[in-house]
C-alpha cells in the first residue's frame, strides 16, 4: 500500500524542486553549498520522519542546523588544539 | 469398508458437484476418492431485501435458515445462510442471488474448496491421513499430522522432468528432454505425432505425481495442446481422464510499486503441473518450499506454484476463520477511520530508516530482530478487531501468524544447530525459506485495499510499534557505549572500540531481547563495511546501499550493480571479483592496485572481445506497453524488435537485449543477424560499476576509527555538564 502522505525524504525531494529557480539562480560555487545543506538535512531523515511538525521544512532546517552546530563545535576544538599548540611554542621559545 | 493411510495429495471437485480426492497410500497406491461436502454461505443486510432473498431461493435445491453470524468487523449480525448440496451448486447459486440482490452483504461465497475440506475433515493437504473407504466413497477422515510439526516425512512422489533446449521467448526450442529416475532421453520436436505418442506412453508407463517443466506453462502445453488439436490426436497428461487440460490466462498486475507479469498457466487434475519457470516460490525456496506451503496454507500445490505468498496468507486468514466461527466477507467492507491531518501525519509513516554514517568502518556488527513484523503482530495482538482495544482477546491475525512464526523461529534455531554439512540443512532452509515468504507479506496484507481482514489502523499500529522498538533498541545500544552506524526497519549496525568476536556482542543482543520482547539475532561481524554515498552527491547518504566483509570472508552486497537483476552478467561478475579481491585485506586500501590490475583485465577482454556475447545481455522490466513510451528507452526498443518478430510482449516481461553500434543501439536477444556491440557503452558501465566500489576505498586514506557521532559526544559532554 501507498501512503498517504509523502514521506520525509519525498517532502524535502519536493521542496528542493519547488526551490530549483532559486538554485539556478545562485552562482555555481554557492550552488555547491546549497545542495550541501540538503546533504544535511538527509542524514536527518529519520529524525524529520519521527517529528510531528506540520510544515516539514522547519524540521529540516533544523537538521541543518544540528549539522551545521557539529561542524563548529568540531572546528571549535581543532581552533583550541591548535591554539593551545601555539601558546606552548611561544612559551617554549620564551623560555629558550 | 476398508481403512488407507497415506498422503492427500490433491483435491478439486468435478462436474457433477462431488469432491474427487487422491491419496497417495503407504503402499504406493494412487487412489482416487470421492466425498460429498455441502457448503454454506450467508447473506446479511436489509431485513425487507433479506425477505426478498429468501422468498427467491426458497424452492431451490438449499437449505434456509436463519442465524446469527460474527463479522470481524462489526461484531455478530442476524444472517441468512444459504446451504448447497456441493461446491458447484453453491457456485451457481451464489452467481444467481448476488446478481438478484447486489445490495445484501455476503460471506463465506468464495472459500477454496480444499480450505473448506481442511476445516471440514482437519486434514491438511500433503499432510497424513486415515481414511474410511466404501465404494471409491471416503466416509471417514482422520489427520495423523500436524501442518505445524516440524518434522515430516518425505512424500515419496513420482517426478517427471520435462525441458526444452531453448528459452522460447529467444529461440525456438528443438528438442525435448524427458527425465524421471534413472530414465533420461531426449525427442526432437520436429515430429509432433511422434512426439504426442511417445509422450502419452510415458505418461502411462511413470504414471508421475508431478510433471516438472520448463516453460510447460507457457509454451510447451499449448503447443502440445495445439499439435493434439491439429493432428486430430487425443492427448490428455490428467491422472484424472475425465478432466481435460485446464488453461489460465496470462496477466500483467502491479503490486509492490513494479509491474509483475503472470504467463498463461496449464493446470492439470490428479497430478499437478509446475512450471519452474512461472512459478516465484519455485525459484525462491524450491520444491520442497512449495510443499512447505502447501501444507501450512491448504491451498492445492500448483496454486501455491503460482500464486503469490499474498495467497496463502489470505487463505490462512480464511481457514482460522472458518473454524473460529468468524464469517469471511466476500468483498472488504472496511474502509479506515476519518482522521485529522495532524493524526494523519502521526499515523501514516512506514518504517524507521536512519541514514548511515558513509564511509568504511571496522568490526561492525549487524543485528536483526528476526521477523519484526509478524513478531508484532503477535505479541502485540495487533488484528483488525484488536486495534485499540488493549484487553481483547487474541484477534484473528495474531491467532493465524503464532503457529507460522512460531515454526519459522524454530527451524532457524534448528538451522543454526545443524552443522554445515548435515544432509537435513538443504531441505530444511527451502521451507524456512517459504514460510519467511508468508511472514514478509503478512504485514501488507493488514492494509492492502483488497484485503479480506485488512484494516489500516492495524497496518499503521505495527509501523508505529516497529519505529519504536528499533528507538529503543538504538537507546539501549547507545546506552551500552555503542555507535548505531545505520538502522534499517528491523536491522541495526553497530559498532564498539575494541569488540570484534560475535560473543562481545551478546549482552546487547540480550539486553535489546529483554526489553523489546522480541528475538533478535547477530547476523554477523563484518572485518569492514562501506556504507555508500549517493551517485549524485557524495555527501548525501543513502539507506541500505553497502558492502562488506564478514569475518568468516563471506561478502555481503545491497544496493550495487552486482545485487540488481538488471546488469550484465560480465558488469557483475567484475564487481564482485573487485570485492573479492578487496575482501582478502583487513584494509580495503591495501588491495587497491590488484584490484586495478583485475579491472584492467577484464576492460581489455572487453575491448578484445572476448567477452562471450550471453555475458553482456542486460536483462530489464518492462513497465508499461511498448508502444506507448513517448521516449523509446532501450528496454522499449528492445520491446518493440520482439515485437517485430512476432513475439507476445506484455508489461512485467522482462526484455534482454545487447547494445550494439547502429541507430537502433540495441538488439533483442535472440534477433537473427550480425551483433556489432557498442563496446563504448559497456566500458562505461563496467567503470561505473567498479567506480561504486572502489571510489569509496579510494576517498578513505584510512579506516575510520570513531565516527564523528562519538567524536563529538566525547566532545560536548564536558560542555553539557
Amino acid at each position: 500500500m501507498g501512503n498517504l502522505v509523502p514521506t520525509a525524504a519525498q517532502q524535502l525531494t519536493d521542496t528542493e524542486a519547488q526551490l530549483s529557480k532559486f538554485r539556478h539562480t545562485l552562482r555555481a560555487s554557492d550552488r555547491y553549498i546549497f545542495d550541501g545543506l540538503f546533504a544535511m538535512a538527509r542524514r536527518h531523515i529519520a529524525a524529520m520522519s519521527q517529528s510531528d511538525a506540520l510544515l516539514p521544512f522547519e524540521s529540516a532546517l533544523l537538521a541543518i542546523v544540528l549539522e551545521q552546530a557539529k561542524q563548529i563545535a568540531v572546528l571549535q576544538q581543532k581552533v583550541e588544539v591548535l591554539e593551545a599548540r601555539s601558546i606552548r611554542g611561544n612559551q617554549d621559545r620564551l623560555a629558550h | 469398508m476398508e481403512t488407507k493411510t497415506g498422503w492427500l495429495i490433491d483435491l478439486y471437485e468435478d462436474p457433477k458437484g462431488d469432491v474427487v480426492l487422491w491419496l497417495l497410500t503407504d503402499h504406493d497406491e494412487r487412489l482416487c476418492l470421492h466425498m460429498e461436502l455441502p457448503v454454506t454461505f450467508y447473506a446479511a443486510g436489509d431485513f425487507a431485501i433479506l425477505r426478498q432473498a429468501w422468498m427467491y431461493m426458497k424452492g431451490k435445491n438449499v437449505v434456509l435458515a436463519r442465524t446469527i453470524g460474527r463479522d470481524l468487523f462489526t461484531g455478530n449480525r442476524d444472517v441468512m445462510s444459504i446451504t448447497a448440496p456441493n461446491p458447484v451448486i453453491s457456485i451457481t447459486l451464489f452467481r444467481e442471488l448476488s446478481n438478484q440482490f447486489p445490495e445484501l452483504d455476503y460471506y463465506n461465497a468464495d472459500i477454496p474448496l480444499s480450505l473448506r475440506f481442511i476445516a471440514h475433515t482437519g486434514i491438511h493437504l500433503l499432510g497424513r491421513c486415515k481414511l474410511s473407504i466404501e465404494a471409491s466413497k471416503a466416509t471417514s477422515f482422520e489427520p495423523l499430522t500436524s501442518p505445524w510439526k516440524m518434522a515430516v516425512a518425505s512424500i515419496p512422489l513420482r517426478i517427471m522432468q520435462l525441458s526444452l533446449d531453448e528459452d522460447p521467448a529467444y529461440a525456438p526450442p528443438k528438442n525435448l528432454r524427458i527425465q524421471s529416475g534413472r530414465m533420461n532421453y531426449i525427442i526432437p520436436l520436429n515430429n509432433p505425432r511422434l512426439l504426442l505418442i511417445l509422450l502419452s506412453a510415458e505418461l502411462r508407463k511413470l504414471d508421475p505425481d508431478l510433471i516438472l517443466t520448463d516453460y510447460g506453462d507457457t509454451w510447451l502445453f499449448p503447443k502440445l495442446t495445439q499439435w493434439a488439436a491439429d493432428l486430430n490426436f487425443e492427448f490428455n497428461p490428467n491422472r484424472d481422464v475425465s478432466q481435460t487440460l485446464q488453461m489460465k490466462r496470462e496477466d500483467s498486475y502491479f503490486a509492490y510499486g513494479r509491474v509483475i507479469y503472470r504467463g498463461r498457466q496449464a493446470l492439470l487434475y490428479g497430478r499437478w503441473h509446475i512450471d519452474s519457470h512461472n512459478s516465484m516460490i519455485v525459484g525462491e525456496s524450491g520444491l520442497e518450499g512449495v510443499f512447505e506451503q502447501v501444507r501450512v496454507t491448504g491451498l492445492r500445490a500448483q496454486d501455491v506454484a503460482r500464486k503469490s505468498p499474498g495467497a496463502g496468507i489470505t487463505a490462512m486468514q480464511m481457514l482460522k476463520a472458518l473454524q473460529t466461527g468468524v464469517m469471511v466477507p466476500f468483498q472488504k467492507q472496511q474502509a479506515g477511520n476519518s482522521k485529522t491531518l495532524a493524526e494523519l501525519i502521526r499515523a501514516d509513516r512506514g518504517g524507521l530508516v536512519y541514514q548511515p554514517i558513509t564511509g568504511i568502518h571496522r568490526n561492525v556488527a549487524q543485528i536483526d530482530f528476526s521477523s519484526m513484523y509478524p513478531a508484532i503482530m503477535v505479541n502485540h495482538n495487533i488484528s483488525p478487531e484488536t486495534t485499540g482495544k488493549p484487553n481483547a482477546p487474541e484477534g484473528l491475525i495474531p491467532q493465524t501468524l503464532r503457529p507460522l512464526l512460531e515454526k519459522r523461529l524454530a527451524m532457524k534455531k534448528l538451522l543454526t544447530e545443524l552443522p554445515p554439512n548435515d544432509c537435513r540443512r538443504k531441505v530444511l532452509k527451502e521451507r524456512a525459506a517459504a514460510l519467511k515468504w508468508l511472514l514478509v507479506v503478512c504485514f501488507g496484507y493488514l492494509g492492502y485495499k483488497n484485503a479480506r481482514f485488512g484494516k489500516l489502523e492495524s497496518h499503521e499500529a505495527v509501523t508505529a510499534d516497529s519505529r519504536e522498538l528499533l528507538l529503543l533498541a538504538k537507546d539501549i545500544a547507545e546506552e551500552l557505549g555503542f555507535s548505531v552506524l545505520h538502522m534499517y526497519v528491523d536491522s541495526l549496525f553497530v559498532q564498539k572500540d575494541g569488540l570484534h568476536a560475535p560473543k562481545d556482542f551478546a549482552p546487547l543482543l540480550e539486553a535489546i531481547q529483554h526489553q523489546t520482547g522480541l528475538q533478535i539475532a547477530l547476523d554477523g561481524v563484518y572485518r569492514w563495511v562501506a556504507f555508500l554515498p549517493s551517485k549524485r552527491d557524495p555527501r548525501t547518504p543513502v539507506a541500505n546501499r553497502y558492502f562488506g566483509v564478514f569475518q568468516d570472508g563471506e561478502i555481503k552486497v545491497r544496493g550495487i550493480a552486482a545485487r540488481t537483476h538488471n546488469a550484465p552478467q560480465f558488469i557483475s561478475d567484475t564487481q564482485l571479483g573487485l570485492l573479492d579481491i578487496l575482501a582478502q585485506s583487513e584494509d580495503p586500501a591495501d588491495k587497491i592496485p590488484e584490484a586495478q590490475a583485475y579491472l584492467r583485465k577484464q576492460l581489455e577482454r572487453l575491448k578484445q572481445g572476448k567477452v562471450p556475447l550471453q555475458e553482456l545481455v542486460v536483462s530489464q522490466t518492462l513497465s508499461r506497453d511498448p508502444t506507448v513510451y513517448r521516449v523509446k528507452s532501450p528496454t522499449a526498443r528492445a520491446a518493440l524488435q520482439f515485437v517485430q518478430m512476432g513475439r507476445d510482449v506484455r508489461p512485467g516481461m522482462r526484455m534482454r537485449f545487447i547494445y550494439v553500434r547502429g541507430d537502433e543501439r540495441v538488439k533483442a536477444w535472440g534477433m537473427p543477424g550480425d551483433t556489432y556491440v557498442d563496446v563504448e557503452q559497456y566500458i562505461l558501465l563496467l567503470k561505473r560499476a567498479a567506480n561504486e566500489v572502489l571510489d569509496i576505498v579510494h576517498g578513505e586514506n584510512r579506516l575510520e576509527p570513531l565516527p564523528m557521532d562519538q567524536a563529538l559526544r566525547s566532545l560536548c559532554e564536558p560542555l553539557l555538564t
